[in-house]
Parts: C-alpha cells; structure tokens; sequence
C-alpha cells in the first residue's frame, strides 16, 4: 500500500532528498576540491567553485610526486592477487563441502563460518611476526596471502550456498559418461557457479581495495604501499606540507575504482550481503 | 574400474581440494590465532629471546590501567550509537524504499549504498575536512548565521570528541544494512498487507504488527554485525580522525590502543593480551545480545 496522507509522503520524500544530499555532496565536493589551490581553500568558503583555470595538474602531481603511482600499481597487484587466490581456494573447499559427504565435512565448514565471528585485531600482532620469518613483510604477496586468507570464510559461506542449489543431476549424468571427479567439477561445474563466483569476487575485490588495518602494519616501505596507506600517510604529512588540493585528489584516485565497480556491479553486491546475511 | 579404486579417487580427490585451502587457512588465520592467544601470557618486547612467561600478569596489569577502561568504554560507545543511528536510520529508509511505493526509490537505493564501497581512509580523511576548524565545511556552515566566524576545533574537545566519530561511522553504515532489511521486507508474502489493509490498519501498525516482527531476524544479525565489526574495526577511524586516541587518550578504543602498544611501544606480549580482551568483549556481547534478543522475540510473537 502506498502512503495515503499528502503530507507524511512528502516528508518522508524529504528525508530521503536530505541524505541523498548528506552521501552525494561530499563526493562532489571532493571532485571541486581537487582542483583547487590552497589560496583557494583559505579564502573561500568550502562550497564555492574552483577558480579557472582548474587545476587538472593536482592529479599529475599527487600520481607523481606523492607517489599514487605506486600505490596504485600496488593496489591493482595485491587485490588482483589476492581476491583471485581466495576465489579459487574458496571455491574449491566449497565444492567438496557442498557435494560430498566425508567425514570431518561438517566440523570443517562449522570452522571456517565461526571464524568469522572472530575479530582479526586478535592476529594482528602474530601475522606481522609470522610475515616477518617468512621475510614477507613489505612486500606484496605478503598483503596478497593474508588478504586472500581474510576472503575466504565469506567465499566458503557463499559458494557452498551456491553449489548446493545446483541440480545434482548434472554431476551424476557427468559421472555416467565417465567423466572425472576433476573433469566435473573444472568443465562442468565451476562454469555453472558463475554468479556466484562474481559475487563473491567483486565482494572480496571492493574488501581487499579497501584494507587498511592489516595493510598499515605489514607494510611500512613507501614502495610497497597500497592507496589507503599512501593516503593516510600522505594526510598525516599535511602537518607539516600543506596541500589541501592534491589530497582531495588522491581521495579521488582511491575511490573512484570502487565507485566504477559499485555501478557496474550493484546487483551482484548486493547480491553479497543479503547471502551474506541469511545465516 | 574396481569399487577400491573407485573410492580411493574419490578421496584423493577430496583431499586434494579441500588441503590446499585448510593449509592456507590454517598458516594465515588459526595459527595467528593461537599465536596471539599463547603471546597474552607473555612478557615480549618483539625479540624472541626477551619473551618471558609471566603468566595472567598482561591482564592483571589491564585492570590497573585506565586507558583499558576508557578504551572499552568508548568501543561500547561507539557501538551504541552506531547500533541506535544505523539501525533507525537503515529501517526508516528501508521501510520507506519498499512500503511506501515512493517515486524513484531505486535512485535512493543505489544512492544510500555508496558510502559503503568507499575506503573508511577516504571517510576518514573526507571527514576530517567537514571538521576542519579553518577550512572546513561545519564551520563554514555554522558562520553562516552568526556574526562571529566560528572555530570550534571540532575533534580536539577535552571530553566529548569522541562524539565527533559517530556521524562519519553512522553516514559510512547506512546503506549496508538498509539493503539486508529491503531484502527481508520483499520477502514478506504481500498478503499479509492486503489482509491488513482490510481490516484498516494504518501503516505504524502495519509496521509494528507485520514487518517488524517478519525482519526480527535481519535486524538482529545487522546488529550483531554491527558490533562484531565496530569492536574490530574503529581502530581505522580512531587512527584517522584522532590521530590515534587524541586528545589526551580520550577517543582511545582497544584496536588504536593495540596498536600503539605493540607497534609503537614494542609491549607485544600486552598487545596481544588486548587483542584477547577484544576477543572476549566481542564473543561476550553477542553471545549476551542474542540471549536478550531472543527473548524478545517470543514476546512479540
């Protein structure tokens, strides 16, 4: 039923109106002050527009001098890698829990979904120690193993969901052509749970891109940081350099890949959390 | 092909997916774990030949120091006001997107969602500006209707800046747990409406009587993940906003507070021992949660 009274549908429209503008102004109002200067930024209000000619350069100048070269190449490097070795180590486990019956499956699953309830600050401390033997600390497949390791509770959950909805006459008609265990689940199998691949891929992409508490323990080399460490140093740096135009431009660098991926991809994230949620 | 070697592919084929993955796991997640459980009972500076057992003395020590008590009083803080801003505000929206039947309520959706693919860095240092006592946007804003220009230093109040990181957190959240409580209202049968609607019922007691209760269950996951995820997570805010607990160890929570102890005071055995305190006032709330949740929803049913 649609609400009948005038006046509380406009005021509901009104709040909705009122946090649009709360979540979309300070996204515009990044974009505007990237491309101004500091005069700009103490003499003006906030709001006002960038002065022309706008300052296209802030964005050549954080890539460069700021070094979002890097930190970007090392985003890109570690959530690829990352999110990908998650993906197949999760779907693989899932498979086997979803369709075959052995002993120990259970207590298995029990364990990967009960790690999600525990809070990985509790590792921190040791993570960073482990690394540090394995001499993985500062480097990239050090962030892409812990981070692929973080994905895969969630991957398990959802896939083996996902697997166990798929008819089970497609596996028994495979195994009566003689096809393998191996065959069945790489030819057959793993192409049919595609949706539930790409959910669990752009879910575990937008957590790895995004990652920070790990990150800013494991990596301390400013060659080897990802964009959200390199920002929050780059902010830290602000006390002494003041640059207000090039941050809001490496804001922007950071957030627009997640932003491109959020709209491409909506359904399947949300898809994500409300698999996620049915526990 | 025999029954035998039948059953032994089919093991060798369960051990060889399951293995690599139980393997990774357990190298990358259950041993850390355990790891940080056996190093609370130490005294390490980071050497492994400076680590001394010392038994329960890192959370006897916790007890006599305030900055623990704080910390853990501001997580709950932080909790309790994300639970309260979060939970209303996501089931208003969410309640308002699907029953409501208002125009353009997908753009709304899709809208609200964003905050929650962006870095909580970016949050962080987006809303650092919004509090900017010189350039930034609340005071500006605030100048506007009055004589004086104002310049409130936003996060550096000797009390109460722990406050200022509840709306960035609240305005990150929203959109998470509005599309898990539209997805439970879509699922209600609309024939519970219709024969509501017959009987006049107005939309407050179609709410009270039908969605409330259908997405109890959603609502109570939503909070326990609220809470899970602020007692593990605030550190990333706190470090951003409050340049670790500033001023004055007032906005310290547990995370920011391991964190400087072990990676900054090298008192890792104390670390670890705080990680271990998140762990039990993690599991503790939500076990005391949904013992209090469940209860009520007897009630209502």
């Amino acid at each position: 039923m649609a609400i009948k009274n005038p006046v509380a549908k406009t005021i509901v429209w009104l709040i909705l109106l009122l946090w649009s503008v709360a979540v979309l102004y300070p996204l515009i109002w990044t974009l505007l002050d990237a491309l101004k200067n500091n005069e700009q930024f103490f003499l003006n209000m906030p709001w006002a527009l960038p002065k022309l000619p706008l300052l296209w350069s802030n964005f050549s100048y954080v890539w460069s001098k700021y070094n979002f070269s890097t930190y970007f190449l090392n985003s890109i490097v570690v959530t690829t890698g990352s999110t990908l070795l998650g993906m197949i180590l999760s779907a693989m486990t899932a498979y086997v829990l979803a369709r075959y019956a052995f002993k120990g499956g259970k207590l298995l699953f029990t364990l990967y979904i009960s790690s999600m309830m525990i809070p990985f600050a509790l590792a921190l401390i040791p993570l960073f120690f482990l690394l540090n033997d394995l001499h993985m600390v500062n480097t990239r497949i050090g962030l892409i193993l812990v981070y692929a390791s973080l994905n895969l509770p969630f991957g398990i959950f959802l896939l083996v969901g996902f697997y166990k909805t798929l008819p089970k006459e497609i596996e028994e008609a495979a195994v009566m052509d003689g096809t393998s265990h191996y065959g069945t689940f790489f030819r057959i199998m793993l192409p049919l749970s595609q949706p539930g691949l790409i959910t669990v891929l752009i879910t575990s992409m937008l957590n790895n891109w995004n990652e920070y508490f790990l990150g800013v323990v494991l990596t301390n080399d400013p060659g080897k940081y990802t964009l959200p460490i390199g920002l929050a140093v780059m902010q830290a740096e602000m006390q002494y350099r003041v640059e207000w135009g090039p941050l809001f431009a490496g804001l922007l660098v950071t957030m627009v890949p997640t932003l491109i991926v959020y709209i491409v991809f909506q359904r399947q994230i949300a898809n994500g959390i409300t698999a996620g949620a049915v526990k | 092909m025999t029954t035998s070697s039948k059953r032994w592919k089919r093991s060798l084929f369960i051990v060889s997916f399951i293995l690599p993955t139980f393997l990774f796991f357990g190298v990358f997640t259950i041993y850390p774990v355990i790891q940080a459980l056996q190093k609370s009972l130490y005294d390490w500076s980071g050497m492994s030949e400076n680590s001394t057992f010392i038994g329960l003395d890192n959370f006897k020590e916790m007890l006599q120091d305030p900055i623990i008590w704080r910390s853990v009083g501001n997580d709950y803080f932080l909790v309790a006001g994300k639970v309260i801003g979060i939970m209303c505000l996501a089931t208003l929206f969410a309640v308002a997107l699907t029953r409501f039947k208002l125009r353009g309520s997908g753009f709304f959706r899709a809208i609200f969602f964003i905050p929650n693919v962006i870095s909580v860095v970016v949050i962080g240092v987006l809303w650092n500006f919004i509090y900017n006592p010189q350039i930034g946007f609340l005071n500006a804003f605030l100048s506007l209707f009055t004589e004086k220009k104002v310049d409130i230093t936003w996060l550096g109040f000797p009390k109460h800046t722990i406050w200022m990181l509840l709306p960035p957190t609240i305005w990150a959240g929203i959109g998470f747990y509005m599309i898990l409580m539209i997805a439970a209202i879509v699922n209600i049968p609309a024939s519970y409406y219709e024969a509501a609607n017959i009987d006049g019922a107005g939309q407050w007691e179609q709410f009270r009587h039908i969605t409330l209760p259908l997405i109890w269950e959603q609502i109570k996951v939503s909070i326990i993940n609220i809470v899970i995820t602020t007692l593990n997570g605030s550190f990333v805010i706190v470090q951003l906003m409050t340049n670790g607990g500033q001023p004055d160890n007032t906005t310290q929570v547990m995370g920011s507070y391991l964190y400087r102890m072990a990676f900054q005071q090298y008192h890792f055995g104390y670390g670890a021992a705080i990680g271990v305190l998140i762990l039990v006032v993690s599991l503790a709330t939500t076990l005391l949660l949904q013992r209090i949740m469940r209860q009520e929803t007897i009630e209502m049913q």
